[in-house]
């Protein structure tokens, strides 16, 4: 764990695969992620729509171009605080903080590892399944949330977001594309 | 009567008592309900502004926060008292920030699209069904999609969230761990207690409730409750005062004990002196729970304190107990006087009866009979149970020195007028209001509380308890569609900073004719279909996915408009029937107010509607009230004055010897009310109550002072009883002058300075003087 992590602040972009069983096809999202210590995260949204959700201190506030700024407190959004809870651990590499809410299992090949980690509190697996990290050497290239009723969401980090997806993408691919194999 | 039958007397006494005071303090109700001491409301608009000082929804409610602990257990504490309190019948409604899955009735949920204001601006068309789904498209993309996904596919407008928006007060706190936190770290909660907030003993019972609730919870000792609102707050100022009443009484009680050793030298005396008073105000509470059924806290204070003057039954006995006399014989010798002091302080006190208010009733009934009570039992119970042997207390010879120095003070005609004089000067330049308007200035909240209470209430968002807006019209729909009418005009307050929210009835349920307006603009099942594929032509949700959106507007196309009476039984209903009431066959709408920042904008609605909307203050309202009760009051004193001087004047058949007793009687309340007055006193019905009492005390100083005596003997016998009773007056009331509290202060003070004047003047104008055959009444 200790290897991941980055000096704070850290600024990476993304591509985000957004499967929803409400959705005959997925959705994918391109922005960037800015880490900026422990309680604070902040996700921009440039394509398809313009959005920037900022979380800081439990709080978040979320800015979508033509309507009006939304704030709600992170417990209102256990997904939220998830994705949050998850990137601190891992970009502030603090494992006591992570074994606290997360069952974690590791698997490596040589130049490949994935991590998953699956909540331990029936607050959190009630929205989450699993958040699956997959990367290499100390840098993480994908990050996964999947949620109980199979929906799920596929982000590319840094490097890996500029690949190339099928149209349109489907999950085997983005497996694929996260193990190195693309 | 035997030394053993003589104590058999005194103990069955005392036991009859015991019993007695047993048997009352089991039956007795008593109401702290301000209102059965305020006039009787005479049109619709009283009746409603009475109800809403002790029933209103905003003074009914209590402030809590859970602190002390980290934020998990708080929120395990806060849930699990707002569930206990739900199930105790002391509170009607709890709000701890818990959404509430069935805040909208499954039942009302077609509804939606009626109560909802969407449909006013907006019709479901292609172009407005295509925008509403694209951002529902992109909320599915975002990592909080799993709340909207159960409601997507019934509700892609999101009517739902729209109505709970509308019905969450503009300021509600932010929720943690899903419940209300303040900014400290504190959980929130808000209770509304079925009792009405001005009810200080119904509101005790309510919080002790709520505290043993909290206790019985798991963990509730790891954190603390604190409790706010003006019901705890009322609670607390009582506790206060009731304690150093209490403990002040208790002083003054050992220093009376220490006073009549003093006078006595007998310890005989302590297991008399007490039973008449006792017997008159158990005797009169007991008559107060036939007569009425239940005795208002007020009552038992004014009327405890006017019951006062019985102490001095006993005294008068005691002091004019002649050496080697019998105790009958000295008690038929000042029964004449303490009989008629006792009927014409009765037949004054039926002035009371006149006022119409329950209230003074009561306390007239309690008085009158505890009045008479204590007089037969110093009449033919005391001289029974007094030791035979006896000092004669005409024997000291301080008290010859003390009669010869009164006797031979200078007695100048001229000394009454001038006083009479003086005082008028002096009311006349009293630099303060003649009234006391503030009731809060009485009974003072500590800074502390006050300071409590405005954290909590401003971080709970908790309705203003002052302000209320009130709507009136002659139906219900009338009031509904008069609070749409003003709805614009409270945005526009909203946003001018003038309050902070205003919460209208028409905010839960829109008048009827809005309902049909807006299912007029329902498309058919063909239309919504059509323009529903026309909007999902480009998005990519599942085929069909909205199938219950269009079974929803179909089945709202066709409901009948919802009415107060089906909304009421909702889970928000309670909040509506609190909104909407009838009095006196007309309809009004109370709106509370959160946050208000300028009463007189508010005010100015009034004009704009014709008196239709008005802004209700209940502080000056409630004033208004006591104002008027006040008025009530001064012309039952006036009249209970007029009656005494007359049963004093009858009993007498002499005019000049009456003159002699009424005159410095009321010159001596004058003089108390005048030195109040330039000492910056403003009045208050305490003062009343107190100068009442003296002017009672005053009575028997001027009566006794005044009846003829045969020998020095019985000169220096009235004098004792009288210097008894002035010491002890002034020591238990001087006391209870020091008393750091306002309420407390203005009976001590009133009564021990009414004391002092009914004295001097009594020893001035009433004793009879040697040169008496010289001077009329009218020059006395």
């Amino acid at each position: 764990m200790e290897k991941l992590a980055k000096p704070v602040p850290s600024s990476t972009i993304y591509t985000e695969v957004r499967f929803a069983h409400q959705l005959r096809r997925p959705i994918v999202l391109q922005g960037q992620l800015d880490y900026g210590g422990a309680e604070k995260l902040g996700k921009r949204v440039d394509s398809p729509y313009r959005e920037t959700t900022e979380i800081s201190d439990g709080h978040v506030r979320v800015q979508r171009e033509g309507r009006s700024v939304r704030e709600f407190t992170l417990d209102r959004a256990p997904q939220l605080q998830a994705l949050l809870t998850g990137f601190s651990a891992m970009l502030g590499g603090d494992p006591a903080t992570l074994k606290k809410y997360f069952a974690m299992s590791l698997e490596e090949t040589s130049s490949q590892w994935t991590l998953t980690l699956t909540p331990l509190q029936s607050s959190l697996s009630r929205h989450l399944r699993a958040i699956v990290i997959d990367g290499s050497a100390n840098q993480p290239q994908c990050f996964s949330l999947l949620e109980p009723d199979g929906d799920a969401s596929v982000m590319l980090l840094g490097a890996l977001a500029s690949a190339k997806l099928p149209t349109p993408p489907t999950r085997a691919a983005l497996t694929a594309i996260c193990h190195g194999k693309s | 009567m035997t030394p053993g039958r003589r104590i058999a007397l005194i103990l069955g006494w005392w036991l009859l008592l015991a019993a007695l005071a047993f048997v009352v303090q089991q039956r007795l109700v008593v109401s702290g309900d301000l209102r059965s001491f305020m006039p009787p409301a005479r049109d619709a608009d009283q009746k409603l502004l009475l109800d809403e000082i002790g029933d209103g929804p905003a003074s009914r409610l209590l402030l809590l926060g859970i602190e002390g602990a980290p934020v998990e257990t708080l929120a395990g504490l806060s849930h699990a008292l707002a569930d206990s309190l739900r199930g105790d019948a002391h509170f009607s409604h709890v709000l701890n920030g818990e959404t509430d899955p069935s805040a909208l009735d499954p039942a009302l949920l077609p509804y939606r699209y009626l109560l909802s204001p969407t449909l006013d601006h907006e019709q479901f068309d292609t172009t407005y069904l295509h925008a509403q789904l694209q951002q529902r498209e992109y909320d599915l993309t975002s990592p909080a999609a799993g709340m909207l996904e159960p409601l997507l596919p019934r509700d892609p407008t999101l009517e739902v969230l729209t109505l709970a928006q509308r019905w969450t007060p503009a300021k509600a706190p932010s929720v943690r761990a899903g419940v209300w936190f303040s900014s400290q770290g504190e959980a929130l909660l808000l209770a509304q207690t079925r009792a009405g907030g001005f009810d200080p003993q119904e509101q005790a019972t309510a919080i002790a409730a709520l505290r043993a609730d909290f206790e019985r919870l798991p963990h509730a000792r790891d954190a603390r409750l604190v409790i706010s609102g003006p019901g705890y707050i009322a609670v607390q100022v009582g506790a206060t005062t009731r304690a150093q009443a209490e403990w002040l009484g208790a002083l003054g009680s050992a220093g009376f004990i220490v006073l009549l050793l003093l006078a006595y030298r007998s310890p005989g005396v302590l297991a008399l002196v007490a039973l008449p008073l006792a017997s008159g105000a158990l005797v009169g509470v007991a008559a107060i729970m036939l007569a009425f059924g239940s005795v208002h806290g007020i009552t038992l204070a004014f009327g405890f304190t006017l019951l006062g003057v019985a102490q001095e039954y006993p005294i008068r006995v005691f002091s004019h107990r002649r050496a080697g006399s019998d105790a009958y014989a000295c008690v038929r010798d000042v029964w004449p006087l303490l009989r008629l002091a006792i009927v014409s302080a009765s037949i004054a006190y039926v002035a009371f009866f006149a006022s119409g208010v329950p209230g003074l009733q009561q306390l007239a009934v309690f008085t009158i009979v505890g009045l008479l009570v204590a007089g037969f039992a110093t009449r033919w119970l005391l001289p029974a149970a007094m030791p035979p042997r006896f000092g004669d207390v005409a024997d000291s010879a301080w008290l010859e020195r003390a009669r010869c120095w009164l006797d031979a003070m200078p007695r100048p005609h001229w000394l009454p007028w001038s006083v009479l004089g003086l005082a008028l000067i002096l009311l006349w330049i009293a630099p303060t209001p003649l009234w006391q308007t503030n009731l809060a200035a009485l009974t003072p909240v500590p800074p502390a509380l006050l300071v409590r209470e405005g954290q909590l209430r401003e971080a709970l968002g908790a309705p203003d308890v002052r302000y209320l807006l009130l709507l009136q019209a002659s139906s219900a729909q009338d009031v509904l569609k008069l609070s749409e009418k003003i709805d614009p005009q409270v945005d526009k307050w909203i946003s001018a900073g003038v309050v902070d929210d205003v919460e209208l009835p028409s905010r839960y349920l829109p008048s009827i004719a809005t309902q049909r307006a807006r299912q007029a603009k329902l498309p058919d099942r063909a239309m919504l279909t059509a323009a529903l594929d026309a909007a999902l032509a480009d998005l990519s949700f599942q085929p069909d996915l909205f199938k219950p959106f269009v079974d929803d507007v179909e089945a709202a196309r066709r409901l009948a408009p919802l009415t107060p009476e089906e909304f009421e039984r909702s889970p928000f209903g309670a909040r509506l029937q609190a909104m909407l009431v009838q009095r006196d066959g007309r309809w009004f709408g109370v709106a509370t107010l959160r946050g208000v920042h300028a009463a007189s904008a508010l005010a100015n609605i009034s004009k704009a509607t014709d008196g239709a909307v008005r802004l209700l203050d209940l502080k000056t309202a409630s004033e208004n009230l006591v104002a008027q009760y006040r008025v009530r009051i001064l012309k039952a004193l006036g009249l209970a004055l007029l009656l005494l001087a007359a049963a004093v004047a009858i009993a007498f058949r002499n005019l000049r010897r009456a003159w002699h007793v009424i005159a410095p009687m009321s010159l001596a309340t004058l003089l108390a009310l005048a030195v109040l007055r330039i000492g910056g006193v403003s009045l208050s019905l305490f003062h009343l109550v107190a100068l009442t009492l003296a002017a009672g005390l005053g009575l028997h100083y001027a009566l006794f002072f005044e009846r003829p005596v045969a020998d020095d003997a019985e000169a220096r016998r009235t004098l004792h009883a009288t210097l008894v009773c002035v010491i002890s007056a002034i020591g238990v009331f001087g006391l209870l002058a020091c008393s750091s509290l306002p309420v407390l202060r203005a009976i001590g003070l009133t009564v021990a300075l009414g004391v002092v004047f009914h004295f001097c003047l009594s020893t001035q104008m009433a004793r009879p003087r040697l040169d008496d055959h010289e001077a009329g009444p009218s020059a006395t």
